[in-house]
């Protein structure tokens, strides 16, 4: 009984992980601009195919150069941090060209979901282009994780190391966003914009710094998750962000819109709710994950830990 | 010069109001019988399959998934046809110029229909496609009601030919082939009691598949301890992997597509299974090694080809298709497209001989072209086919293959362990 408890919540843990991070990079650019950016699935796959070339991968024959490949290869580690960052920047691109031109033009904020989700389409149809649709293995799989066990046994419960390490580095991340949040002073200038922009402009910080700086972190949160996921299940095409990306915004909502605090809870009981699921039933696990998000926001329509929003009159 | 207004209808000379209403009407109903006739007129001059056929090379149209979850089988089915192309080009030089326009049937239904409805508008004589059973389901009874032949390359649920006598298929359908795999892994463990099945039930190719699985066990004395159901999109199999495993299964039965599938036997065997795996034809596809690498190693799977049938036309074939993708060898899917490619390429020359196309409208010549290819016999690289009246493949020679990971597991293949030959008429 214990065991079978002990393996729900690892098995919880280890997938809410990634939806944390992917609800955080979310979370993010909701708090500062107040609207979402649907290309963080894309941003989720770049991170993964990043760090897939700089570990030395090659391009299969399918892509648009057979073969190709940076000379020599990097370790996971280092792959992991330049792909988040390379994420990161393009995350910058697609504020620039697809929420800069808008904001400035003070456009309904609706139409900044439809252009960012057409530069996350754009971004997965380069994708494709580039590296073609097949699957990609890390190519230092065996050597990133050389003598460890593919799983591990932990009180009778067994969980794959790669998940354990997963789930340990996005604490990791979380836990250092929510320190330079809290303690670094583009943190709280990135705060101080989520919660008034005007009044923060006028304490001198630039607003439009922040935004962008929202952009580069968030990116580079999906990038981490992306290039995580693709050491430990395999790159399976463009578009395995997408669904990640879906999941996330799930989290985003059910954590409360804006809330780095109820992303980590959302994304750990989003992660919990479909390791509950009986495997009789592990058929309607979707269905059931988002049947206690249904539940929790007509509980609370603002999210486990969102602000209510109190209409000034 | 005065101009004065002219006198106005004295009130007897008016129209009624009675009157000024049924003018109207008249007019409006004139109106709309203009209307509807000149849409008529323009809808059947622009309906294609009214128009006579003319001399010019005849247009096949092919629908498979350059985009989406499915693209995977869609890159393997595009080489296919390539291959086809340049086959057709040595093999049937004065015969009847046949040329391909491809579609992107992406993944989904709504995809494949916009395809083949582009393909229809433009004329073409047969369809090939498209990718995926849960497509050919809403795609195909809009090529029916069209009266255009298709040709499904890789469409293996039960039920496909049976849309319609336009609908026809070289792609074996599962209940033919799967068996052969699980009759393989108890030759070589006949002690085996426990098995666990996996699929994939948001799609209509794997949740039929399982069921003959299912029904195939059942007939040997096994009944699932463990079954459990996933998404396409899944990847991360540790809950129901961990739960199948409580059960102690000796063998496990899968229904998937490629990446799903190659992710799930990757975490099964991380997560300590260490029995047999069986796998149905969604992981029929070289693409699954870079997913499940060293952990593919072992896995039985049925299949409709072999690259090792020594055969005139398999032998051109693999020439053809190692010309451009080197030494792999080349995949069932692959196969079955340029099949699926052949047989209406052989249909229409027998056509052209016999006159078939001379004098007809394109609805005619497509009529015609459907007869002659269920008619026909092919020398192909799946061996010899031929179409049941209603369309379906009768095919002879099935085989069971091992996949053999290199060191490393960077690459593998489809070792052959096994060729069964069935009767034609095997359901």
């Amino acid at each position: 009984m214990i065991e079978a408890l002990l393996q729900t919540l690892l098995n919880g843990a280890a997938s809410g992980g990634v939806y944390v991070l992917v609800a955080l990079g979310y979370t993010l650019v909701f708090s500062v601009l107040g609207v979402i950016n649907f290309a963080q699935g894309a941003l989720f796959s770049l991170g993964g195919y990043l760090t897939y070339l700089l570990m030395g991968g090659r391009i299969g024959v399918n892509g648009a150069l057979p073969g190709w490949g940076l000379p020599g290869g990097l370790p996971f580690w280092l792959a992991l941090l330049l792909a988040a960052a390379g994420s990161g920047l393009m995350a910058l691109l697609v504020e620039r060209l697809a929420f800069a031109p808008l904001r400035h033009r003070r456009a309904e904020p609706l139409l900044a979901l439809i252009t960012s989700l057409g530069a996350g389409v754009v971004l997965v149809n380069l994708l494709q282009i580039l590296m073609g649709a097949e699957g990609y293995a890390f190519p230092q799989h065996g050597e990133a994780l050389a003598g460890l066990p593919d799983a591990l046994q932990i009180g009778g419960a067994r969980i794959r190391t790669i998940q354990l390490l997963l789930l340990l580095i996005s604490s990791v991340a979380v836990l250092g966003l929510t320190l330079w949040l809290e303690r670094s002073r583009h943190g709280q200038a990135l705060r101080a914009v989520a919660e008034d922009p005007a009044t923060a402009q006028l304490l001198g910080i630039d607003s439009e710094a922040m935004v962008r700086l929202a952009f580069l972190l968030s990116g580079a949160l999906a990038g981490l998750g992306g290039g995580l996921i693709g050491m430990s299940v395999s790159l399976a095409g463009p578009y395995v962000g997408i669904s990640y990306g879906l999941k996330g915004l799930a989290v985003l909502v059910l954590g409360g819109l804006g809330s780095v605090p109820g992303a980590i809870a959302g994304g750990l009981l989003m992660g919990l709710a479909e390791a509950l699921v009986p495997s009789a039933a592990s058929g309607w696990r979707d269905a059931l994950a988002f049947g206690v998000l249904f539940a929790v926001l007509l509980l609370r329509p603002s999210g486990l830990l969102g602000r209510r929003l109190v209409e000034k009159v | 010069m005065t101009i004065s207004a002219p006198p106005s209808p004295s009130p007897s000379l008016r129209p009624s109001p009675i009157e000024q209403r049924r003018r109207g009407a008249l007019r409006l109903t004139a109106l709309l019988a203009a209307g509807i006739g000149a849409l008529a007129w323009l809808g059947r001059s622009s309906d294609p399959a009214a128009r006579p056929l003319t001399a010019g090379p005849l247009t096949l149209g092919a629908a498979v998934a350059f985009t989406g979850n499915a693209n995977l089988y869609g890159q393997d089915q595009r080489t296919g046809l390539a291959v086809a192309e340049r086959w057709a080009q040595q093999s049937a030089p004065g015969g009847r110029a046949v040329r391909l326009q491809l579609e992107d049937g992406a993944s989904d239904e709504a995809s494949a229909i916009a395809a083949f409805n582009l393909l229809i508008r433009n004329g073409v004589i047969a369809l090939i496609g498209p990718t995926l059973s849960q497509q050919a389901f809403a795609a195909d009874p809009i090529a029916q009601r069209r009266g255009v032949p298709v040709v499904a390359p890789s469409n293996t649920a039960k039920g496909i030919p049976q849309i319609g006598h336009f609908i026809s298929r070289v792609s074996a359908q599962s209940s033919v082939i799967a068996p052969l795999s699980i009759d393989e892994a108890l030759r070589r463990d006949p002690a085996i009691r426990r098995v666990a099945v996996f699929y994939a039930q948001d799609d209509a190719y794997s949740t039929a598949e399982t069921a003959i699985f299912q029904k195939a066990l059942a007939a040997r004395g096994l009944t699932p301890v463990s079954v459990q159901r996933s998404q396409l999109a899944d990847n991360d199999f540790q809950n129901p992997i961990t739960a199948a495993l409580q059960q102690r299964p000796q063998l496990v039965v899968i229904s998937a597509q490629a990446v799903d599938g190659g992710n799930l036997i990757r975490q099964l065997r991380e997560l300590g299974y260490r029995g047999g795996i069986v796998v149905g034809n969604g992981l029929n596809t070289p693409n699954i090694y870079p997913i499940c690498q060293r952990w593919c190693d072992g896995i039985l799977i049925a299949q409709a080809y072999s690259p090792d049938l020594d055969t005139p036309i398999n032998r051109t074939f693999r020439q053809l298709y190692r010309q451009a993708n080197g030494d792999r060898p080349p995949p069932q899917i692959t196969a079955q497209a340029f099949t699926a490619y052949q047989v209406l390429v052989e249909a229409i020359q027998r056509l052209q001989r016999q006159g078939g196309l001379s004098g007809v409208s394109l609805g005619q010549a497509r009529a015609n072209l459907m007869a002659e290819l269920l008619r026909g016999r092919y020398d192909t690289p799946l061996g010899p086919i031929a179409f049941s009246p209603e369309g379906e493949v009768r095919q002879q020679r099935f085989y069971v293959a091992e996949v053999r990971m290199a060191p490393g597991g960077r690459s593998g293949r489809f070792a052959l362990v096994r060729e069964r030959t069935l009767p034609e008429t095997a359901p």
